[in-house]
């Protein structure tokens, strides 16, 4: 089952994130501005968002937001070359505090750690900050992690024990560096990754592809962070396992590329991107990635099957002889580019509802247990 | 119809999907700044292969597609210096008023007759897969176009050699 | 104010390129299909002659799939004698249905290896070869989707 929200509108939705009540969401429609949309009654589902607050500070496109969900704090990094903490009054209004980055090119996006007493945000300044409040100046502070990195990087996932954190760039490679800071915390155990982290000590690096290329768009630890999945531009869905000496196993799709992805449960990634809709991915017990299904079924009936567009939209052609394109729908929800998976309900160890949002201002909510019941041989 | 053109368009309309993904992507060189790579050409990493797919000897598109813009060349079919003529002054009239196309180039690419520059700004204001049909439809109708121009210059030639000839 | 000023060529140099932190591709990128072993990547044009007019195209797309050279390391003149050998046996195909079921046979790194041969084939159009070109293009997409395409795009290791 899946609802769909639209904000007013058609302006992209650059991403999103949730609170920890799901009732509210932040949101940014392609501008320099973050959006606070609230969700009225009761109902769990259904009901539409209003307009609440926003979080204007930003000169430039917000490129990344992220809520923690226990410490309710909002993280928003922009093309701005910003990043800002909002904390919430007890007022309910939202206070904001500026953070030192130290970057000189746009941040694109950012991640809070698991405990959220940390976060970290990729650049275009072909670096990672890593930033954690310090009580004495009451600022938050960024360190930065660099080598071996060449190119902007796209996107960035933190490993559970709050330690690693995996980046994927424009260089075609996805890296994982230990973004430990001995001034806050505790030391970590050894991980399947390495036993040594020292801040910015880069753990392993995989390339995208043996032929060279693909911008790495999406990367995603699995729920007890031995798995790595990352997404790159040739249509590619690669998982390298920890457990298994490094190894990559990639999937080349017969899609367009993926944009993001998440893992739903040990053995389950949706990923979706520029075809429109969520695919699920299984990863098996040896490591194989393989596809299952799209989210949704393609739509039946309404103005023939617009699947085959191009070759009903030539037999129109040929048939009328006009050549008036016809005004064509994609049968898919999101009718532009997925840019942004999200787990409203549940967590990467079994997720339940999960939300995309795109470039054509929708935001959908797919409840993945009713799913599961209408879709034959769907299991997530 | 003839029997090449349909493959041909399907054959464009697939790549100029598969190309056009594109998404913001702010200058990791300029400060601030956000520009169509293809055109800055800033970072060799950011570019694709660019790709030309033909469909004989004069008539080709060449696709060259970058992380947030591609540019779309179109070489048309010329058969004799009417066509050419034609052509140029066609194209030439378009490329004036570049702007009012939005995606059109002010300047075509050396070797093509007329140039596309789409950036990640326009998909996310129009939807891709119209884009994509508006350049097919494009391509389709520039020959009909072309030639119907070119029979109302033959026809009109016609009419005017008709009639100074009625003097003699 | 020196008279040098006066000059403005220093603007246009590009200093970014001395940055350490830029970008450059890698040299040395494994061939695929039988890596390593220097024999398998090299073409012997004469066997794949005798296959193709033995009438046994799939096989001789086969070899030259397996052993496509590959990246920066080769030397453009094998990759252009690669490209001829494809384009013959490709253009040799004639029915529609043959090709269907030629490409059918193909694993799919083979497909993609194939998809990039057509679009280089695009640009050298000759007599005719355009229009079959097209044609293993529909029928490349139709088994291997949009994805062969991207790749095409996206790979950089190019034959």
């Amino acid at each position: 089952m899946k609802t769909i929200y639209t904000f007013g509108g058609v302006a992209p939705l650059t991403c999103h994130a949730f609170s920890a009540d799901q009732r509210q969401i932040a949101l940014s429609k392609n501008n320099n501005q973050v959006e606070i949309h609230e969700q009225s009654g009761s109902g769990p589902n259904g009901d539409k968002f209003a307009l609440k607050d926003t979080l204007d500070q930003h000169d430039l496109r917000v490129n990344g937001i992220d809520w923690a969900p226990q410490t309710n704090r909002i993280v928003t990094c922009s093309a701005d070359r910003n990043a800002y903490v909002w904390t919430q009054q007890p007022n309910g209004t939202w206070k904001h505090t500026l953070v030192l980055l130290r970057i000189n090119r746009a941040a694109t996006c950012v991640k809070w750690s698991p405990k959220e007493n940390k976060f970290a945000i990729g650049s275009g300044a072909r670096l990672i900050s890593i930033c954690y409040f310090e009580a004495d100046n009451d600022w938050w502070l960024a360190k930065h992690v660099k080598k071996p990195i060449k190119s902007t990087i796209t996107a960035l996932d933190w490993h559970p024990n709050n330690c690693l954190v995996a980046a994927g760039s424009s260089d075609f490679k996805v890296r994982v560096f230990s973004g430990y800071v001995k001034d806050i915390e505790d030391k970590p155990s050894p991980t399947p990754w390495g036993s040594k982290m020292p801040f910015a000590h880069l753990m392993t690096e995989f390339s995208n592809s043996l032929h060279g290329g693909g911008w790495v768009h999406a990367v995603s630890f699995s729920a007890d962070g031995t798995k790595l999945a990352w997404a790159g531009h040739d249509s590619s869905l690669s998982v390298a396992d920890a457990t298994k000496g490094l190894t990559i196993f990639k999937l080349k799709t017969a899609h367009l590329p993926l944009l993001s992805c998440l893992w739903v449960s040990p053995s389950t990634i949706i990923a979706a991107g520029h075809d429109c809709t969520p695919l699920v991915f299984n990863v098996d017990g040896a490591g194989q990635v393989s596809f299952v299904s799209k989210l949704e079924e393609d739509k039946k009936g309404d103005g023939g099957p617009a699947k085959f567009s191009a070759k009903a939209l030539f037999q129109n052609k040929d048939r009328t002889g006009q050549s008036e394109v016809a005004d064509t729908v994609l049968n898919t929800t999101h009718q532009n580019q997925i840019s942004c998976i999200q787990i409203v309900k549940g967590n990467k160890d079994r997720a339940d509802v999960i939300s995309t949002s795109g470039g054509d201002g929708k935001l959908v909510l797919w409840d993945l247990r009713t799913i599961e019941k209408q879709m034959k041989g769907l299991k997530l | 119809m003839s029997a090449t053109l349909k493959p041909y368009l399907l054959a464009v309309k697939r790549t100029l999907q598969a190309s056009m993904c594109l998404e913001n992507f702010s200058s990791q060189k300029v400060e601030k700044h956000n520009k169509p790579m293809i055109e800055v050409k800033e970072s060799p990493e950011l570019l694709l292969n660019p790709v030309i797919i033909s469909r004989n000897e004069k008539e080709r598109v060449l696709i060259e597609p970058s992380i947030n813009s591609i540019r779309v060349s179109i070489a048309i079919k010329q058969a004799d210096e009417i066509e050419k003529l034609l052509c140029h002054k066609f194209m030439g009239f378009m490329m004036r008023r570049a702007e009012n196309f939005i995606i059109l180039r002010r300047k075509k690419i050396e070797g093509y007759d007329i140039s596309f520059l789409i950036t990640n700004f326009h998909t996310e204001e129009m939807y891709r897969h119209k884009l994509i049909d508006f350049v097919i439809h494009f391509m389709e109708e520039i020959d009909k176009e072309i030639s119907e121009m070119k029979l109302c210059v033959n026809s009109r030639a016609r009419i005017c050699a008709e009639e100074f000839l009625k003097r003699f | 104010m020196s008279k040098n000023t006066s000059s403005s060529a220093f603007r246009r140099i590009d200093v970014d390129q001395f940055n350490e932190d830029n970008f450059k591709d890698e040299a040395e990128l494994p061939a695929h299909g039988e890596a390593g072993s220097p024999a398998a990547s090299q073409l012997d044009s004469g066997p794949i002659m005798s296959l193709i007019q033995g009438g046994q195209p799939a096989e001789a797309l086969k070899t030259i799939l397996a052993h496509a050279p590959m990246g920066s390391t080769k030397a453009q003149e094998e990759k252009d004698a690669a490209l001829q050998l494809v384009l013959k046996v490709l253009l040799s195909v004639k029915q529609q249905s043959q090709v269907e079921n030629l490409v059918k046979q193909l694993d799919n790194d083979q497909r993609d290896t194939l998809m990039k041969y057509i679009y280089r084939g695009f640009e050298t159009p000759s007599e005719g070869s355009s229009a079959h070109l097209l044609l293993w293009h529909e029928k490349v997409y139709e088994v291997a989707g949009v994805g062969s395409i991207v790749r095409v795009l996206s790979d950089r290791t190019k034959v």
